[in-house]
Protein backbone atom coordinates (compact mmCIF):
# COMPACT_ATOMS: atom_id res chain seq x y z
CA UNK A 1 0.00 0.00 0.00
CA UNK A 2 1.18 3.41 -0.66
CA UNK A 3 1.48 5.30 3.03
CA UNK A 4 0.83 8.28 1.37
CA UNK A 5 -1.97 7.97 -1.04
CA UNK A 6 -3.65 4.84 0.90
CA UNK A 7 -3.98 2.68 -2.41
CA UNK A 8 -3.44 -1.14 -2.63
CA UNK A 9 -1.74 -1.83 -5.56
CA UNK A 10 -2.38 0.08 -8.98
CA UNK A 11 -5.34 -0.79 -11.42
CA UNK A 12 -4.16 -3.48 -13.58
CA UNK A 13 -6.30 -1.93 -16.83
CA UNK A 14 -4.02 -0.92 -19.74
CA UNK A 15 -5.14 2.77 -19.34
CA UNK A 16 -4.12 2.92 -15.69
CA UNK A 17 -0.54 2.36 -16.61
CA UNK A 18 0.42 5.39 -17.51
CA UNK A 19 1.95 7.73 -14.66
CA UNK A 20 1.61 11.62 -15.00
CA UNK A 21 2.88 13.70 -12.52
CA UNK A 22 -0.12 13.57 -10.11
CA UNK A 23 -0.06 11.36 -7.30
CA UNK A 24 -1.76 7.77 -8.21
CA UNK A 25 -5.09 8.96 -6.03
CA UNK A 26 -5.67 12.10 -8.12
CA UNK A 27 -4.91 10.49 -11.51
CA UNK A 28 -7.45 7.72 -10.11
CA UNK A 29 -9.88 10.65 -9.61
CA UNK A 30 -9.33 12.34 -12.53
CA UNK A 31 -9.74 9.33 -14.59
CA UNK A 32 -13.26 8.77 -12.77
CA UNK A 33 -14.29 12.69 -13.27
CA UNK A 34 -13.66 12.39 -17.33
CA UNK A 35 -15.55 8.76 -17.01
CA UNK A 36 -18.70 10.75 -15.60
CA UNK A 37 -18.86 13.17 -18.35
CA UNK A 38 -19.29 10.65 -20.64
CA UNK A 39 -21.26 8.39 -18.53
CA UNK A 40 -23.60 11.31 -17.40
CA UNK A 41 -25.02 11.41 -21.13
CA UNK A 42 -25.99 7.87 -19.79
CA UNK A 43 -27.55 9.18 -16.71
CA UNK A 44 -25.11 6.86 -14.90
CA UNK A 45 -22.67 7.43 -12.38
CA UNK A 46 -18.71 6.22 -11.39
CA UNK A 47 -17.08 6.86 -7.61
CA UNK A 48 -14.49 5.43 -6.49
CA UNK A 49 -14.67 2.72 -4.06
CA UNK A 50 -11.67 2.23 -1.54
CA UNK A 51 -9.54 3.13 -4.13
CA UNK A 52 -9.54 -0.21 -5.50
CA UNK A 53 -12.56 -0.72 -7.53
CA UNK A 54 -15.12 1.90 -8.85
CA UNK A 55 -18.91 1.93 -7.62
CA UNK A 56 -21.21 2.39 -10.77
CA UNK A 57 -24.77 3.42 -9.73
CA UNK A 58 -27.83 4.28 -11.97
CA UNK A 59 -30.62 6.69 -10.96
CA UNK A 60 -33.56 3.83 -10.17
CA UNK A 61 -30.79 3.26 -7.16
CA UNK A 62 -28.66 0.27 -8.60
CA UNK A 63 -25.64 -0.08 -7.73
CA UNK A 64 -22.56 -2.32 -9.11
CA UNK A 65 -18.78 -2.64 -8.01
CA UNK A 66 -16.46 -2.79 -10.86
CA UNK A 67 -12.67 -3.84 -10.60
CA UNK A 68 -11.21 -1.63 -13.67
CA UNK A 69 -12.36 0.46 -16.62
CA UNK A 70 -12.61 -2.48 -19.12
CA UNK A 71 -15.70 -3.57 -16.73
CA UNK A 72 -17.02 -0.45 -16.16
CA UNK A 73 -18.17 -0.02 -20.00
CA UNK A 74 -19.97 -3.53 -19.90
CA UNK A 75 -21.79 -3.24 -16.64
CA UNK A 76 -22.83 0.43 -17.62
CA UNK A 77 -24.44 -1.22 -20.99
CA UNK A 78 -26.60 -3.52 -18.80
CA UNK A 79 -27.59 -0.96 -16.61
CA UNK A 80 -28.39 1.87 -19.08
CA UNK A 81 -30.00 -1.26 -21.19
CA UNK A 82 -28.26 0.47 -24.28
CA UNK A 83 -25.41 0.25 -25.93
CA UNK A 84 -22.31 2.70 -24.92
CA UNK A 85 -21.07 3.71 -28.33
CA UNK A 86 -18.13 6.55 -28.42
CA UNK A 87 -18.96 6.71 -32.29
CA UNK A 88 -22.54 7.58 -31.44
CA UNK A 89 -23.00 11.30 -32.66
CA UNK A 90 -25.37 12.51 -30.27
CA UNK A 91 -23.00 11.30 -27.26
CA UNK A 92 -20.21 13.37 -29.24
CA UNK A 93 -22.32 16.28 -30.19
CA UNK A 94 -22.86 16.50 -26.16
CA UNK A 95 -19.64 16.09 -25.35
CA UNK A 96 -18.50 18.72 -27.57
CA UNK A 97 -21.43 21.13 -26.26
CA UNK A 98 -20.25 20.49 -22.92
CA UNK A 99 -16.29 21.74 -23.91
CA UNK A 100 -17.87 25.40 -25.08
CA UNK B 1 20.47 -11.05 -23.59
CA UNK B 2 20.07 -7.20 -24.55
CA UNK B 3 16.79 -5.32 -24.53
CA UNK B 4 14.44 -7.90 -22.79
CA UNK B 5 14.70 -9.06 -19.02
CA UNK B 6 16.01 -12.68 -18.24
CA UNK B 7 13.18 -13.80 -16.55
CA UNK B 8 10.55 -12.26 -19.26
CA UNK B 9 10.46 -14.20 -22.70
CA UNK B 10 9.33 -12.64 -26.13
CA UNK B 11 6.90 -15.01 -27.37
CA UNK B 12 6.67 -15.24 -30.93
CA UNK B 13 3.50 -16.70 -32.47
CA UNK B 14 3.33 -18.34 -35.89
CA UNK B 15 0.06 -18.52 -37.31
CA UNK B 16 -1.84 -18.73 -40.91
CA UNK B 17 -4.22 -20.83 -42.82
CA UNK B 18 -4.25 -25.04 -42.83
CA UNK B 19 -1.47 -26.01 -44.98
CA UNK B 20 0.25 -23.00 -45.64
CA UNK B 21 3.10 -23.75 -44.89
CA UNK B 22 3.90 -22.83 -41.07
CA UNK B 23 5.77 -26.11 -40.21
CA UNK B 24 8.05 -25.97 -43.56
CA UNK B 25 8.52 -22.35 -42.40
CA UNK B 26 9.65 -22.99 -39.17
CA UNK B 27 12.00 -25.65 -39.68
CA UNK B 28 13.82 -23.68 -42.20
CA UNK B 29 13.71 -20.64 -39.39
CA UNK B 30 15.56 -23.19 -36.86
CA UNK B 31 17.46 -24.88 -38.50
CA UNK B 32 20.94 -23.01 -37.36
CA UNK B 33 22.93 -23.02 -33.60
CA UNK B 34 20.43 -20.63 -32.78
CA UNK B 35 17.50 -22.61 -32.56
CA UNK B 36 19.04 -23.90 -28.76
CA UNK B 37 17.71 -20.98 -27.81
CA UNK B 38 14.01 -21.10 -29.07
CA UNK B 39 11.58 -23.21 -27.64
CA UNK B 40 8.52 -24.19 -29.39
CA UNK B 41 5.04 -24.98 -28.77
CA UNK B 42 3.01 -26.54 -31.48
CA UNK B 43 -0.95 -26.69 -31.83
CA UNK B 44 -2.52 -29.10 -33.62
CA UNK B 45 -6.11 -29.69 -34.32
CA UNK B 46 -6.67 -33.67 -35.12
CA UNK B 47 -6.20 -37.00 -33.47
CA UNK B 48 -2.21 -37.59 -34.09
CA UNK B 49 0.24 -34.88 -33.74
CA UNK B 50 2.37 -34.79 -37.05
CA UNK B 51 4.37 -31.29 -37.01
CA UNK B 52 6.09 -31.89 -34.01
CA UNK B 53 7.81 -34.99 -34.89
CA UNK B 54 8.80 -32.95 -37.87
CA UNK B 55 10.33 -30.06 -35.81
CA UNK B 56 11.11 -32.20 -32.60
CA UNK B 57 14.17 -33.10 -35.19
CA UNK B 58 15.85 -29.51 -35.02
CA UNK B 59 14.59 -27.99 -31.75
CA UNK B 60 14.45 -29.81 -28.40
CA UNK B 61 12.53 -28.37 -26.46
CA UNK B 62 8.80 -28.86 -28.59
CA UNK B 63 5.82 -29.25 -26.60
CA UNK B 64 2.50 -30.78 -28.44
CA UNK B 65 -0.56 -29.30 -27.38
CA UNK B 66 -2.89 -31.90 -29.02
CA UNK B 67 -6.42 -31.75 -27.54
CA UNK B 68 -8.07 -29.06 -29.94
CA UNK B 69 -8.05 -25.85 -31.25
CA UNK B 70 -5.46 -23.45 -29.13
CA UNK B 71 -7.65 -21.11 -29.69
CA UNK B 72 -10.46 -21.90 -28.88
CA UNK B 73 -10.67 -25.54 -26.14
CA UNK B 74 -7.60 -25.73 -24.57
CA UNK B 75 -6.20 -22.21 -23.41
CA UNK B 76 -5.73 -23.77 -19.90
CA UNK B 77 -3.48 -26.08 -21.56
CA UNK B 78 -1.44 -23.37 -23.36
CA UNK B 79 -1.12 -22.09 -19.94
CA UNK B 80 0.27 -25.01 -18.71
CA UNK B 81 2.68 -25.78 -20.89
CA UNK B 82 3.97 -22.07 -20.59
CA UNK B 83 4.01 -22.81 -17.26
CA UNK B 84 5.76 -25.85 -17.10
CA UNK B 85 8.56 -24.89 -19.74
CA UNK B 86 9.29 -21.91 -17.81
CA UNK B 87 9.88 -23.80 -14.56
CA UNK B 88 11.71 -26.18 -16.65
CA UNK B 89 13.86 -23.58 -17.74
CA UNK B 90 14.49 -21.94 -14.07
CA UNK B 91 15.48 -25.30 -12.95
CA UNK B 92 18.11 -25.64 -16.25
CA UNK B 93 16.76 -28.70 -17.29
CA UNK B 94 16.03 -27.18 -20.54
CA UNK B 95 18.71 -24.99 -22.14
CA UNK B 96 18.18 -21.32 -20.92
CA UNK B 97 15.80 -20.28 -24.38
CA UNK B 98 15.12 -16.56 -25.01
CA UNK B 99 12.26 -16.94 -27.14
CA UNK B 100 9.03 -19.04 -27.32
CA UNK B 101 7.59 -20.20 -30.92
CA UNK B 102 3.77 -20.59 -30.52
CA UNK B 103 2.86 -22.07 -33.74
CA UNK B 104 -0.96 -22.21 -33.67
CA UNK B 105 -3.65 -24.30 -35.71
CA UNK B 106 -4.36 -23.27 -39.14
CA UNK B 107 -7.77 -22.77 -37.36
CA UNK B 108 -6.77 -20.33 -34.78
CA UNK B 109 -8.32 -17.18 -34.30
CA UNK B 110 -4.86 -15.61 -32.86
CA UNK B 111 -6.47 -12.93 -30.56
CA UNK B 112 -7.43 -15.03 -27.70
CA UNK B 113 -4.34 -16.93 -27.66
CA UNK B 114 -2.44 -13.42 -26.82
CA UNK B 115 -5.27 -12.68 -24.51
CA UNK B 116 -4.08 -16.11 -22.80
CA UNK B 117 -0.66 -14.60 -22.51
CA UNK B 118 -1.88 -10.61 -21.53
CA UNK B 119 -4.47 -11.68 -18.87
CA UNK B 120 -3.19 -14.53 -16.98
CA UNK B 121 -1.54 -13.01 -13.57
CA UNK B 122 1.14 -15.90 -14.02
CA UNK B 123 1.66 -15.35 -17.41
CA UNK B 124 2.16 -11.81 -17.84
CA UNK B 125 4.82 -11.60 -15.67
CA UNK B 126 7.17 -13.70 -17.33
CA UNK B 127 5.90 -13.67 -21.13
CA UNK B 128 5.48 -10.81 -23.53
CA UNK B 129 4.66 -10.91 -27.09
CA UNK B 130 6.70 -10.78 -29.39
CA UNK B 131 5.74 -10.72 -32.90
CA UNK B 132 2.69 -12.52 -34.77
CA UNK B 133 4.19 -14.03 -38.39
CA UNK B 134 1.44 -15.11 -40.46
CA UNK B 135 1.96 -16.97 -43.39
CA UNK B 136 -0.10 -16.77 -46.53
CA UNK B 137 -1.16 -19.27 -48.87
CA UNK B 138 -0.22 -17.83 -52.30
CA UNK B 139 -2.37 -20.64 -54.41
CA UNK B 140 -5.56 -20.63 -52.20
CA UNK B 141 -5.82 -17.34 -50.72
CA UNK B 142 -8.49 -16.00 -52.44
CA UNK B 143 -10.56 -18.80 -51.40
CA UNK B 144 -9.63 -18.82 -47.92
CA UNK B 145 -10.27 -15.24 -47.54
CA UNK B 146 -13.66 -16.13 -49.36
CA UNK B 147 -14.68 -19.29 -46.99
CA UNK B 148 -12.73 -18.89 -43.88
CA UNK B 149 -13.32 -15.19 -41.72
CA UNK B 150 -10.39 -16.67 -39.69
CA UNK B 151 -7.99 -15.68 -42.78
CA UNK B 152 -8.88 -12.11 -42.31
CA UNK B 153 -8.57 -12.36 -38.43
CA UNK B 154 -4.92 -13.96 -38.96
CA UNK B 155 -3.78 -11.44 -41.58
CA UNK B 156 -5.18 -8.33 -39.86
CA UNK B 157 -3.23 -9.37 -36.49
CA UNK B 158 0.20 -10.06 -38.09
CA UNK B 159 3.50 -8.17 -37.64
CA UNK B 160 4.97 -10.20 -40.34
CA UNK B 161 3.37 -11.64 -43.33
CA UNK B 162 4.88 -14.43 -45.46
CA UNK B 163 3.74 -15.16 -48.88
CA UNK B 164 4.41 -19.20 -48.81
CA UNK B 165 4.17 -20.96 -52.67
CA UNK B 166 5.07 -17.93 -54.16
CA UNK B 167 7.16 -20.22 -56.83
CA UNK B 168 4.38 -22.40 -57.68
CA UNK B 169 1.03 -19.00 -58.03
CA UNK B 170 3.42 -17.16 -60.54
CA UNK B 171 4.72 -13.85 -60.84
CA UNK B 172 1.28 -11.77 -61.44
CA UNK B 173 -0.79 -13.66 -59.09
CA UNK B 174 1.80 -13.24 -56.10
CA UNK B 175 2.39 -9.51 -57.40
CA UNK B 176 -1.98 -9.44 -56.50
CA UNK B 177 -2.05 -11.05 -53.59
CA UNK B 178 0.62 -9.10 -51.66
CA UNK B 179 -1.33 -5.41 -53.14
CA UNK B 180 -4.13 -7.31 -51.24
CA UNK B 181 -1.84 -7.99 -47.90
CA UNK B 182 -0.68 -4.41 -48.18
CA UNK B 183 -4.16 -2.79 -48.39
CA UNK B 184 -5.63 -4.80 -45.51
CA UNK B 185 -2.19 -5.12 -43.41
CA UNK B 186 -0.39 -1.84 -44.39
CA UNK B 187 1.95 -1.76 -40.91
CA UNK B 188 2.94 -5.29 -41.28
CA UNK B 189 6.14 -6.52 -43.98
CA UNK B 190 5.77 -8.78 -46.29
CA UNK B 191 8.64 -11.85 -47.49
CA UNK B 192 8.37 -14.57 -49.38
CA UNK B 193 8.75 -17.57 -47.14
CA UNK B 194 11.31 -18.92 -50.10
CA UNK B 195 13.34 -15.62 -48.97
CA UNK B 196 13.24 -16.45 -45.13
CA UNK B 197 16.23 -17.69 -43.77
CA UNK B 198 17.94 -19.89 -40.98
CA UNK B 199 17.80 -17.37 -37.67
CA UNK B 200 15.73 -14.39 -39.74
CA UNK B 201 15.84 -11.90 -37.47
CA UNK B 202 12.70 -10.32 -39.07
CA UNK B 203 10.85 -13.61 -37.66
CA UNK B 204 12.98 -13.64 -34.74
CA UNK B 205 12.92 -10.40 -33.09
CA UNK B 206 10.90 -9.77 -29.87
CA UNK B 207 9.09 -6.44 -31.47
CA UNK B 208 8.39 -3.95 -28.96
CA UNK B 209 10.16 -5.61 -26.70
CA UNK B 210 13.53 -6.23 -27.84
CA UNK B 211 16.49 -3.71 -28.90
CA UNK B 212 14.12 -2.49 -31.88
CA UNK B 213 11.30 -1.41 -30.29
CA UNK B 214 12.10 2.28 -31.92
CA UNK B 215 12.50 0.49 -35.76
CA UNK B 216 9.28 -1.49 -34.92
CA UNK B 217 6.66 1.42 -33.98
CA UNK B 218 8.33 3.19 -37.34
CA UNK B 219 7.38 -0.18 -39.78
CA UNK B 220 3.98 0.51 -38.11
CA UNK B 221 3.69 4.39 -38.70
CA UNK B 222 5.74 4.42 -42.18
CA UNK B 223 4.01 1.05 -43.47
CA UNK B 224 6.32 -0.50 -46.12
CA UNK B 225 3.19 -0.65 -48.39
CA UNK B 226 4.88 1.57 -51.06
CA UNK B 227 7.56 -0.56 -50.67
CA UNK B 228 5.79 -3.74 -51.25
CA UNK B 229 3.58 -2.59 -54.33
CA UNK B 230 6.72 -1.24 -56.28
CA UNK B 231 7.47 -4.03 -56.99
CA UNK B 232 4.49 -3.84 -59.42
CA UNK B 233 6.54 -1.18 -61.30
CA UNK B 234 3.88 1.59 -60.87
CA UNK B 235 4.62 4.80 -58.73
CA UNK B 236 1.40 5.00 -57.59
CA UNK B 237 1.04 0.94 -56.77
CA UNK B 238 -1.86 0.88 -59.14
CA UNK B 239 -1.22 -1.65 -61.75
CA UNK B 240 -4.05 -2.34 -63.59
CA UNK B 241 -3.91 -5.90 -63.11
CA UNK B 242 -4.81 -5.37 -60.03
CA UNK B 243 -8.15 -3.27 -60.27
CA UNK B 244 -10.74 -6.05 -60.54
CA UNK B 245 -9.63 -7.54 -57.08
CA UNK B 246 -9.44 -4.38 -55.41
CA UNK B 247 -12.20 -5.11 -53.23
CA UNK B 248 -11.54 -8.25 -52.71
CA UNK B 249 -11.10 -8.09 -48.80
CA UNK B 250 -14.55 -7.07 -48.51
CA UNK B 251 -14.95 -4.48 -45.83
CA UNK B 252 -12.20 -4.64 -44.03
CA UNK B 253 -9.87 -1.27 -44.15
CA UNK B 254 -7.15 0.11 -42.54
CA UNK B 255 -6.25 3.57 -41.54
CA UNK B 256 -4.15 5.84 -40.16
CA UNK B 257 -5.17 8.64 -37.88
CA UNK B 258 -2.92 11.79 -37.02
CA UNK B 259 -2.94 13.95 -34.57
CA UNK B 260 -1.26 16.89 -34.52
CA UNK B 261 -1.46 18.00 -30.64
CA UNK B 262 -0.20 16.21 -27.82
CA UNK B 263 -3.29 13.69 -26.14
CA UNK B 264 -4.84 13.82 -23.04
CA UNK B 265 -4.03 10.11 -21.65
CA UNK B 266 -7.15 9.83 -19.70
CA UNK B 267 -9.64 10.75 -22.11
CA UNK B 268 -7.49 8.42 -25.00
CA UNK B 269 -8.00 5.46 -22.33
CA UNK B 270 -11.59 5.66 -21.85
CA UNK B 271 -12.36 6.68 -25.47
CA UNK B 272 -10.24 3.19 -26.60
CA UNK B 273 -11.24 1.43 -23.50
CA UNK B 274 -14.86 2.44 -24.34
CA UNK B 275 -14.66 1.72 -28.36
CA UNK B 276 -12.91 -2.04 -27.69
CA UNK B 277 -16.02 -2.63 -25.80
CA UNK B 278 -18.48 -1.59 -27.77
CA UNK B 279 -17.05 -2.31 -31.56
CA UNK B 280 -13.36 -4.89 -30.38
CA UNK B 281 -14.78 -7.21 -32.61
CA UNK B 282 -14.44 -5.33 -35.59
CA UNK B 283 -11.08 -3.83 -34.84
CA UNK B 284 -9.02 -6.23 -35.99
CA UNK B 285 -5.77 -4.40 -34.87
CA UNK B 286 -4.48 -1.39 -33.64
CA UNK B 287 -1.32 0.35 -32.88
CA UNK B 288 0.50 3.54 -32.65
CA UNK B 289 2.48 5.76 -30.86
CA UNK B 290 1.14 8.26 -28.81
CA UNK B 291 2.18 11.92 -28.08
CA UNK B 292 0.96 12.26 -24.73
CA UNK B 293 1.00 15.33 -22.24
CA UNK B 294 1.08 13.27 -19.04
CA UNK B 295 4.72 11.65 -20.07
CA UNK B 296 7.77 13.26 -21.79
CA UNK B 297 8.16 9.97 -23.77
CA UNK B 298 6.46 8.44 -26.56
CA UNK B 299 4.25 5.95 -25.93
CA UNK B 300 3.31 2.63 -28.15
CA UNK B 301 0.58 1.03 -27.77
CA UNK B 302 -1.38 -1.76 -29.54
CA UNK B 303 -4.12 -4.14 -29.46
CA UNK B 304 -5.78 -6.76 -31.14
CA UNK B 305 -9.93 -7.40 -30.84
CA UNK B 306 -11.02 -6.48 -27.35
CA UNK B 307 -7.45 -6.99 -25.74
CA UNK B 308 -4.69 -3.77 -25.68
CA UNK B 309 -1.45 -4.76 -24.65
CA UNK B 310 0.39 -2.71 -21.66
CA UNK B 311 1.32 0.51 -23.54
CA UNK B 312 5.18 0.60 -23.90
CA UNK B 313 7.38 3.33 -22.76
CA UNK B 314 9.95 3.72 -25.74
CA UNK B 315 12.99 5.81 -24.57
CA UNK B 316 13.14 8.55 -27.78
CA UNK B 317 11.03 8.79 -31.24
CA UNK B 318 11.70 6.48 -34.02
CA UNK B 319 11.73 9.86 -36.19
CA UNK B 320 11.57 13.22 -35.92
CA UNK B 321 7.88 13.00 -36.47
CA UNK B 322 6.05 14.17 -33.08
CA UNK B 323 2.50 13.77 -33.95
CA UNK B 324 0.53 10.90 -32.93
CA UNK B 325 -0.45 8.43 -35.13
CA UNK B 326 -2.44 5.10 -34.61
CA UNK B 327 -3.35 2.81 -37.03
CA UNK B 328 -6.54 0.56 -37.61
CA UNK B 329 -7.71 -2.34 -39.40
CA UNK B 330 -11.36 -2.64 -39.04
CA UNK B 331 -13.95 -4.12 -40.36
CA UNK B 332 -17.29 -2.21 -41.30
CA UNK B 333 -16.52 0.80 -39.38
CA UNK B 334 -16.43 4.15 -40.73
CA UNK B 335 -12.78 6.33 -40.76
CA UNK B 336 -14.61 9.41 -40.19
CA UNK B 337 -16.55 8.49 -37.53
CA UNK B 338 -13.73 7.09 -35.59
CA UNK B 339 -11.79 10.11 -36.12
CA UNK B 340 -14.52 12.61 -34.91
CA UNK B 341 -14.58 10.40 -32.07
CA UNK B 342 -11.33 10.11 -31.14
CA UNK B 343 -10.66 14.24 -31.57
CA UNK B 344 -13.28 14.65 -28.83
CA UNK B 345 -12.15 12.29 -26.46
CA UNK B 346 -8.34 12.50 -26.55
CA UNK B 347 -8.36 16.48 -26.24
CA UNK B 348 -9.68 15.95 -22.81
CA UNK B 349 -13.26 15.74 -21.29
Amino acid sequence: MCALCGLLGSESHWAASIKGGLPARQERLQRILQANRVLAFYRLRLDDFQGTSYLLTSPTGRAEIVSDLGQVWRVAEQMAGRPLDPLDPKLLAALEGRKR
Amino acid sequence: MSGVAFDVVPVNVLTGFLGSGKTTLLRRLLSSERSTETAVLINEFGEVGIDHLLVGEIAPDVVLLKSGCVCCSIRGELKDAFVRLFSRRQKGEVPPFRRVMVETTGLADPAPILGTLLADPVLRHHFKLGLVVTVVDCINADLQRQLHPVWTAQVAVADRLIVSKADLAGEERCARLRHSLAEMNPAAPIALAADIGSGDDLLLGAGLHGPAAQAEVKRWTNPPRRRALQVLGDEEGRDPRLRPEQNAHGDVTSFCLVFETQIDWTGFGLWLSMLLNRHGANILRVKGILNVTQASYPVAIHGVQHLVHPPVHLKEWPDDDRRSRIVFIVRGLDRQCIERSFAVFSGGL
